[in-house]
């Protein structure tokens, strides 16, 4: 083949490629295991680690969640340059000991990852969790920095007050997809919980979501709909959220709360911060989608 | 012949290195999971007598940063201009560009051997004079920003354009192939992220120009107009390594042509501060009759400037920075001149920065950009922030670790949090809950103050049916605000942010102190 030859060839090839139709399929949403009556788990202990397995376990055990052969999707709060005391971020073991369930469940791969607001080299090293993932070792466990061309146009069906977004694909492809935020202090939501947590899977000017927050999130919540939400209370930060910084702001609870209601675990987790859920817009506008449970006299609280 | 052979592949290997050295360094300059850079990465500044001499004309002080140039100013009075032809990196590249660009015509005229020796008085009297010239000719600054502003920037863009359309267009046979070379060009091949710089197509031209210049005559930088070979080649001049014999043989006159620095005059004669010491003369010998020895410098040929030449030279070189300092920059605000954190006085920051690029390659929001002329036309391809582009990350003091000159000062990052750059202000007229009466809180939610150096104002408006609902407006803790721009750059509107940082150097110049 001489280089004219090749150069057509190649020409070709490319034309060929660019004019195929995208082999993009976003598979349709899990739905969440809506348990009658929903149930919300939460745990207290000072071991992280035992702490999430007990916490799993009450909840049935990972094997309910993560099928052997999954791909699994955990995604923490790794949004901020900070250390794991400073509370901006999902604590790093709850995530390691998470992924290590995944795993043991017999998940093919699991993805860790957060599109983040500082950078995100610093966010994945700061906030522990690169390594406490890194740490186990295996290779079917990864935390991959989120990237650019994994954005994919998603038409939001049900939604109120937005048509469409960019969503993350991987994201939207997995098997299981389990939503590990942390609780925090927010100038404008009041709180950062789970449904505020799924805001990482967003591309684009994320700034424009903050503008009708509550409604905004609860039509991302038509679309990203984890098996599982575990709220990480270990410490909240109860103030100058969602960055914080000073751990004066910060206290200690040793908490874990999870649900697959995703709406029913963010409303008990208001109650560590004395609100109510009714005083969270995206909570409010997420139930009345049918999403899940708020009254909390209706949520069956199960401590273990 | 065969150890005189050898001496070649010596030499070629040794620049091998020193190129493979300054490409890794290039790659470490970033943040790799610590909060120090881990290696000198700035060394090829440091070891460079050219930039330690100017900052210290300019600077008129003595900075230990510039051991290494010390090193290598001894090396060449001992060796000769080694470094030349086994070090430099632009070398390198220069001469593996031989065969692609060779020379066409019959050389230039001997006159131009001489511009290297007047842009080294230019640079030395304008540096004593207090302005600094060395970036615009600094071997490793023009390679540096070359490959920080254009090269490195396309290299990664056209990498990744390719993966990425095979990722997103590709049959799924293909990108399973594609994909695990990516991952792997991603671990160090490929920068991390992909950088825009405000200058690559200046930065790209003048870079090329050095190679075009190849067309003309070989190495033509390097002989006539690198400032570093004539202070190296200076130097070199009192060096004891001699050459044997003095001049060409009658005979033969190999030497003549092989030699890429031109280093025998018309007569034959030998000049030892043209010298790179390839070797390549030693090596190709038929007679195997060239050798390097030691000896007693002749110091008899002088380096051949006129008088006037000199003069006129040395005059310009102290009359542009007075004419630079009656600039109207002197007196016109410039509010959006945003320097990196720790530099604090405009002047000597301009007097030590050797526009090298290093401050602007390690940024890791692509904040530090190059200057075009907002700080007058001696302050171009210097580092200024600009925050819509990228903000300066609050835990990050990189630049300063980097900097070779200390002109963005190497402070503890708990004295850079405290440094301000300059001060947030909102644009009442368009931030949205002014203007618009939306809620609105992004800039307040970045702001990495602990305490917040946004905060609101809760007001109650009207909501135009009678009725009225509370809003939040923010606005800025003048005393926290340390202009870092994170505010500025993820300001949600679209274009030009609400809220803008701007220099505070005007009230800081005025004495109110190191960090107020």
């Amino acid at each position: 083949m001489d280089r004219r030859d090749f150069l057509r060839q190649l020409s070709l090839y490319t034309a060929g490629a660019l004019a195929a139709p995208p082999v993009l399929e976003v598979l349709s949403n899990p739905t969440f295991a809506a348990s009658t009556p929903p149930t919300v788990n939460v745990v207290k202990g000072k071991n992280y680690e035992e702490l999430t397995r007990r916490l799993l376990l009450s909840l049935g055990g990972m094997k309910k969640f993560v099928h052997s052969g999954d791909k699994v999707v955990i995604k923490p709060n790794i949004g901020w340059d900070r250390t794991p005391e400073q509370g901006a971020n999902t604590h790093p073991l709850v995530v390691k000991t998470l992924v290590k369930m995944a795993l043991e469940a017999g998940a093919s791969k699991v993805q860790v990852f957060d599109r983040s607001c500082n950078e995100e080299r610093r966010c994945y090293f700061n906030s522990g969790i690169k390594e406490a993932v890194e740490s186990l070792g295996d290779k079917r466990a990864t935390i991959p920095y989120v990237e650019e061309r994994k954005f994919v146009p998603i038409v939001i069906k049900q939604g109120k007050a937005l048509r469409d977004w960019i969503f993350y694909k991987e994201a939207l492809e997995a098997d299981c997809y389990i939503n590990v935020p942390v609780a925090k202090h927010h100038s404008l939501a009041k709180l950062t919980l789970g449904l505020k947590n799924s805001m990482g899977m967003l591309g684009g000017n994320r700034g424009r979501i903050h503008q009708n927050m509550g409604q905004n999130l609860a039509d991302i919540a038509t679309v990203i709909r984890p098996k599982l939400t575990v709220v990480d209370a270990t410490r909240i930060l109860f103030r100058n959220g969602p960055v914080g910084g000073n751990l004066r702001d910060v206290k200690v609870l040793d908490t874990l709360i999870a649900s697959t209601d995703p709406v029913a675990v963010d409303s008990y987790a208001t109650t560590l911060f004395n609100l109510r859920p009714e005083e969270i817009d995206s909570i409010r506008r997420a139930y009345e989608f049918g999403l899940g449970e708020m009254d909390l006299k209706k949520i069956r609280v199960l401590e273990a | 012949m065969k150890g005189r052979k050898a001496l070649l592949w010596a030499r070629r290997l040794t620049q091998l290195s020193f190129l493979g050295l300054f490409f890794y360094l290039f790659r470490l300059t970033d943040y790799t999971g610590k909060d120090q850079i881990a290696a000198a990465v700035n060394i090829f500044f440091r070891w460079n007598p050219l930039v330690a001499l100017s900052v210290t004309l300019a600077a008129k002080a003595l900075l230990a940063l510039f051991l290494p140039a010390l090193l290598l100013a001894v090396l060449t009075l001992l060796l000769g201009r080694f470094f030349c032809g086994w070090v430099c990196p632009l070398g390198t590249l220069l001469d593996a560009a031989h065969k692609v660009v060779p020379p066409r015509g019959q050389g230039v005229g001997k006159g131009w051997v001489k511009v290297k020796y007047f842009l080294l008085l230019l640079i030395s009297a304008s540096s004593l004079f207090g302005l600094q010239l060395v970036g615009f000719f600094d071997p490793f600054a023009l390679l540096l920003r070359g490959f920080t502003f254009a090269v490195d920037p396309v290299f990664n863009s056209s990498v990744t354009g390719i993966f990425d359309t095979l990722y997103k267009k590709g049959p799924s046979w293909v990108t399973s192939l594609s994909e695990p070379v990516y991952e792997f060009l991603k671990k160090g091949v490929l920068p991390y992220q992909q950088s825009i710089f405000s200058l690559s197509l200046v930065a790209f031209f003048l870079l090329l120009g050095i190679f075009l210049l190849e067309r003309v005559q070989r190495r033509f930088w390097c002989k006539n107009l690198c400032p570093l070979g004539a202070l190296l080649a200076l130097l070199s001049r009192f060096s004891p390594l001699r050459r044997r014999p003095g001049k060409l043989c009658p005979s033969c006159g190999q030497c003549g042509k092989l030699c890429r620095f031109e280093a025998f005059q018309e007569d034959g004669r030998f000049v030892p501060e043209r010298c790179n010491l390839c070797m390549e003369c030693v090596a190709k010998c038929p007679q195997g009759m060239i050798s390097y020895r030691l000896g007693v410098p002749s110091l008899q040929d002088r380096v051949d400037l006129s008088r006037r030449a000199f003069l006129g030279v040395g005059l310009t070189g102290v009359a542009l920075p007075l004419v630079s300092r009656v600039g109207w920059g002197e007196k016109l605000p410039r509010p959006t001149l945003l320097r990196p954190p720790g530099a604090l006085d405009e002047r000597l920051f301009l007097q030590k920065c050797v526009r090298c690029g290093e401050c602007m390659k390690v940024c890791i929001q692509n904040g530090l950009q190059p200057t075009l002329l907002e700080a007058g036309a001696e302050g171009m391809f210097t580092p200024r922030l600009v925050p819509r582009i990228g903000y300066c990350e609050y835990n990050c003091n990189l630049c300063g670790q980097v900097c070779p000159t200390g002109a963005i000062p190497k402070v503890p990052l708990s004295e850079k949090q405290r440094f301000q750059i300059g001060k947030s202000h909102f644009d009442k007229n368009r931030c949205l809950p002014y203007a618009k009466e939306v809620p609105c809180m992004v800039c307040e939610e970045h702001c990495p103050i602990y305490d917040k150096a946004i905060r609101f104002h809760e007001v109650t408006v009207s909501d135009g049916r009678g009725g009225t609902f509370p809003l939040r407006q923010p606005y800025v803790v003048e005393e926290l605000c340390i202009g870092c721009g994170i505010c500025e750059n993820k300001c949600p509107l679209p274009g030009e942010a609400a809220i803008h940082v701007l220099s505070q150097r005007d009230l800081r110049e005025a004495g109110n102190g190191k960090y107020d």
